[in-house]
């Protein structure tokens, strides 16, 4: 086969995006994270899997402090991005919130045209000064999202009007508006048909290049396709995290071995 | 039929049917060849000519079997897309049964070269060491196929360095033959075709080594280091005899 | 699994048996409850038509008014120009009127009193009004067209039957004929009442008009809207919004809830002691009306508020705050807008509710007698369900039918703004 390939997967590990250290999340009194530890690395697409409940989602969403929002909800331990603790009590979510961005399980663009939803984001943190910057910000994150070709006609079109996998990758776009550094991803496609999935899978391998990308999947197979690195959540422990051949060709812990065979476990 | 090594079943039994049915075509492979081993031995022992046919004959079954098994291991990969264990079970599947196709294609050559030494003068002393031979192949078949079921990965690493043995025993075999045919020039085709046989079997030891190997793979997810025992010098032997 | 298609084959052919068997009493029961639901909606159908029906037949008659149309010769010596707005305006009206009668001696005053009962009190006012803005028309004639009075409005309206006894009728006989003169002389119209609209309240129903009410219940609806408007929305927001799910706001979200459910009349009680005993406002104000609404219209507004809030999709405020919102922008940019058509909806069946509330206005004295119509929010006036309760009080036959046209009014205010209710919900609702 083709022999840039293997250099095209090989990762570099020494350059540490997100570090997280003897992370516990408790919702009320039932403890959703227990003590994980993960380095996640620049440029690298880091997939995290795991049965429903296993804390994934919840993780992911420490790491732009989404959990903020809800009362009941406590995070202890380090998170560190560029090895600044993002819960350091410096830190405004708001200002977080820009450097990581975020799509979600389903697609939300906003009731409001395509461009507004773009530039709304570099709008509220003051990114452009003049309507001609903001169009500019707003043509290249629609290029990046892989949907400027689709939409420059009818940018002041409701966002809501377009298909299932352009909304995604519209909200996709809004994300990236921002310029942010990394880019959190939960569930991206378990709302859309397998042929969206695959363009936004490819999007999500474009994204590589500029964004460190931790995705949230339920699809062991959209792991395997589109991410380097893997983690595998159960009930709340990371069991696992490697290099995503090996956890899908002979992953060694058991547990991780059952679930992505397909075996009650 | 026992042949997990894991755990649970899967949450789709069909999938555990699948992987069943696959390894039952490989078992029964195995025990076609190993009786091919022991029927082409026997057969050129007692230049049984009629054996060697019905050697011959069944390896159009092994052939058949080795079909079957790549169209179920293809339907597995494309319906079931499996991972980890179950990856590495169909993978080692399909190179298994290779194997024992070759196998049994030695044996299937082994029965033809006995029909052509029917018709010869014996030379003495040859056939016990090629049966001893032949014997020893067969038990390491017979222990790796018991390794695979029982997912061993030492009884696979232990039939791995017997091949050891086999290389040692056709070494002897390639200088006793020259030395015959030194001796006596009339004995050069009986021993020619003496000798192939002796390869075959020799190389029938190196399928069941790679079989070996394949299961280590599929138990442990790694592959042995390239420390394969090689005793086969003849590559290097000179006329003498000697390397 | 295997043991469910294992038992299935073997029972398939029973237990479509058994469903077969006890499907016509399914079906009984089904169309039972379809007939119970139709015969239910057809009774609240017949009930609503009963009403709107009685409503209507008594109150349309009010829709018009009769009115005679007189030939007025402002005598000087009796309006001398000197002496306005004062003069003897009844006395020029009366020998108008009287010149068609022969049977009326001018002399008798008794007589000339009676005769000229044909016309309403409100009469000399309006020739005195006319008058006034024109003094150049003393010594001339005019052509007046003014309303009679109530009982002679009754009988051109066929509700005196002029077969009764004459003991037993409101007018005698005399009376009657003397009308019967003028309708032939075709002086007798009946256009419509435009009086009910623009006449303030009267002791005489043919001049009693639903003015005042309507200005009074247009000043207590803004107070109750500017007052209630920003507030509920304002305090459900925060509720909803930004307020920490603890102890206390659980308190106070059942307390608003109970709020709503409160007796209006609890509300009145409490304005008259707060608003009027301790502030010192204004009786009978609509200001202070205005506001004893706006207490029972906030918890309602609250209550949709907080509803329409809620069912604005959580993945909006997710996406917003993604991309780095603020609580308070993502609050006032997306969730806002999205849940305003619910919250116009519920402000406007909010406010429907308040423009029937009847029982707090009477109690801050809403229910005064009050002819003209108010200027501004602080002096008296009525409202429209509390004049509506005002003539259902009086004992003038007129005011009868005026009652009911007060209520078909009273409704069709209702009706239209229920009616921009749902417009709204329909035209901004948002699909996602």
């Amino acid at each position: 086969m083709n022999d840039m390939r293997p250099l095209e997967r090989m990762v570099n590990t020494d350059n540490i995006k997100i570090s997280a250290r003897n992370c516990h999340v408790f919702y009320g009194d039932t403890q959703a994270i227990k003590d994980v530890n993960v380095d996640i690395e620049d440029h690298t697409v880091t997939a995290f899997i795991g049965p429903s409940g296993c804390g994934k989602s919840t993780f992911l969403r420490c790491l732009n402090r989404m959990n903020d929002t809800i009362d009941i909800c406590r995070v202890k331990g380090t998170f560190l991005i560029d090895g600044a603790d993002i819960y350091d009590k410096s830190v405004d979510p708001v200002q977080l919130r820009a450097k990581v961005g975020m799509v979600f399980q389903k697609p939300n663009p906003f009731p409001k045209s395509i461009y507004d939803n773009v530039a709304y984001g570099p709008k509220i943190h003051g990114m452009a000064r003049t309507k001609a910057e903001l169009d500019e910000i707003v043509e290249r994150s629609l290029r990046r999202g892989a949907i400027w070709n689709e939409v420059k006609d009818r940018l002041h079109a409701p966002g809501t009007g377009l298909s299932g996998g352009q909304q995604q990758r519209l909200c996709i776009a809004r994300a990236v508006a921002t310029n942010p550094e990394v880019l959190l991803m939960d569930e991206p496609c378990s709302a859309l048909d397998p042929i969206a999935t695959a363009q936004v899978e490819e999007l999500i391998d474009e994204l590589r290049a500029q964004f460190t990308v931790v995705i949230v999947t339920h699809s062991m197979q959209q792991a395997a396709r589109v991410s380097q690195k893997t983690a595998f959540f159960h009930l709340g422990n990371l069991v696992e995290f490697g290099e995503t051949g090996q956890i899908f060709t002979s992953p060694q812990d058991p547990r991780t071995e059952s679930y992505i065979t397909g075996r009650i476990g | 039929m026992e042949t997990h090594m894991t755990q649970e079943p899967h949450i789709a039994r069909v999938f555990d049917r699948d992987l069943e049915a696959v390894q039952a075509i490989i078992m029964k492979m195995g025990g076609l060849v190993e009786d091919a081993i022991l029927g082409a031995s026997e057969a050129l022992t007692a230049r049984d000519e009629e054996l060697a046919a019905k050697v011959r004959k069944n390896d159009a079954q092994i052939d058949a079997l080795e079909d079957q098994v790549n169209t179920e291991a293809a339907r597995v990969l494309a319906l079931r897309a499996p991972a980890a264990g179950d990856l590495r079970t169909v993978l080692t599947v399909m190179k298994i049964s290779a194997n024992l196709e070759r196998i049994g294609d030695y044996a299937k050559n082994m029965g033809k070269r006995t029909g052509v030494l029917a018709q010869m003068p014996a030379v003495d002393g040859t056939d016990g060491s090629l049966r001893r031979m032949a014997k020893a192949v067969q038990l390491m078949l017979k222990d790796v196929l018991d390794a695979y079921i029982s997912r061993d990965a030492e009884l696979a690493e232990d039939v791995r360095q017997r091949d050891r043995e086999v290389d040692q025993m056709y070494n002897a075999i390639f200088r006793e033959y020259l030395t015959h045919m030194l001796e006596d020039p009339r004995n050069i085709t009986p021993c020619m075709h003496l000798h192939f046989i002796a390869k075959n079997i020799e190389r029938m030891g190196d399928h069941v080594t790679s079989i070996a190997e394949q299961v280590i793979y599929l138990v442990t997810g790694e592959f042995p280091d390239e420390d394969r025992p090689k005793e086969d010098s003849t590559s290097f032997a000179g006329v003498d005899g000697t390397p | 699994m295997t043991d469910i298609s294992a038992n299935h084959t073997g029972l398939q052919g029973t237990s479509s048996d058994v469903v077969a068997a006890g499907l016509p009493r399914r079906n009984r029961k089904q169309s039972l409850v379809k007939t119970f639901g139709i015969l239910a909606i057809g009774f609240a159908f017949l009930m609503l038509f009963i009403l709107v029906g009685s409503l209507v037949l008594t109150g349309y008659k009010a829709f018009t008014q009769t009115h005679v149309t007189l030939d007025v010769f402002i005598d000087p010596e009796a309006v001398p120009a000197d002496k306005l707005p004062r003069g003897g305006f009844n006395d020029v009206l009366a020998s108008a009127l009287i010149s068609h009668f022969s049977d009326v001696d001018m002399t008798s005053r008794t007589e000339v009193r009676a005769a000229t009962k044909i016309l309403s009190n409100g009469a000399q006012f309006a020739l005195r009004d006319q008058v006034v803005a024109n003094p150049g028309l003393i010594g001339q004639t005019v052509t007046l067209t003014v309303p009679v009075s109530d009982t002679y409005d009754q009988l051109n309206k066929d509700l005196i039957d002029r077969d009764t006894p004459e003991q037993n009728r409101l007018l005698s006989n005399a009376e009657i004929a003397r009308f019967d003169i003028l309708k032939d002389a075709g002086m007798i119209t009946k256009p419509l009442n435009t009086g009910l609209i623009t006449n303030a309240d009267s002791r005489f129903p043919e001049l009693a008009g639903l003015r005042g009410a309507l200005v009074g219940s247009f000043w207590a609806l803004l107070v109750c809207f500017v007052i209630s408007f920003p507030l509920g929305i304002g305090s459900a927001i925060y509720l909803e919004e930004f307020a920490p799910k603890n102890k206390i706001s659980d308190f106070i979200e059942v307390n608003i809830n109970n709020l709503a459910a409160v007796p209006s009349v609890v509300f009145g009680l409490l304005a008259l002691a707060v608003f009027i005993g301790w502030f010192g406002m204004p009786r009978s104000a609509p200001i202070v009306g205005g506001m004893t609404l706006a207490l029972m219209t906030m918890p309602t507004i609250i209550i949709a508020t907080r509803a329409a809030l809620k069912a604005v999709p959580p993945s909006i405020r997710e996406a917003a705050m993604g991309v780095g919102a603020s609580q308070q922008q993502v609050v006032f940019h997306h969730v806002l807008p999205l849940a305003m058509p619910g919250i116009l909806t519920g402000t406007i069946i909010g406010l429907a509710q308040a423009l029937g509330e009847t029982a707090p206005l009477l109690l801050i004295g809403m229910n005064a007698f009050i002819t003209s119509a108010p200027d501004s929010p602080f002096q008296a006036a009525t409202a429209l369900p509390t004049q509506i309760f005002i003539w259902a009080d009086s004992p003038e036959r007129g005011f009868v039918s005026r009652t009911s046209a007060a209520i078909l009014v009273l409704l069709a205010f209702l009706i239209t703004m229920n009616a921009i209710a749902i417009f709204l919900r329909n035209k901004f609702e948002r699909k996602w």
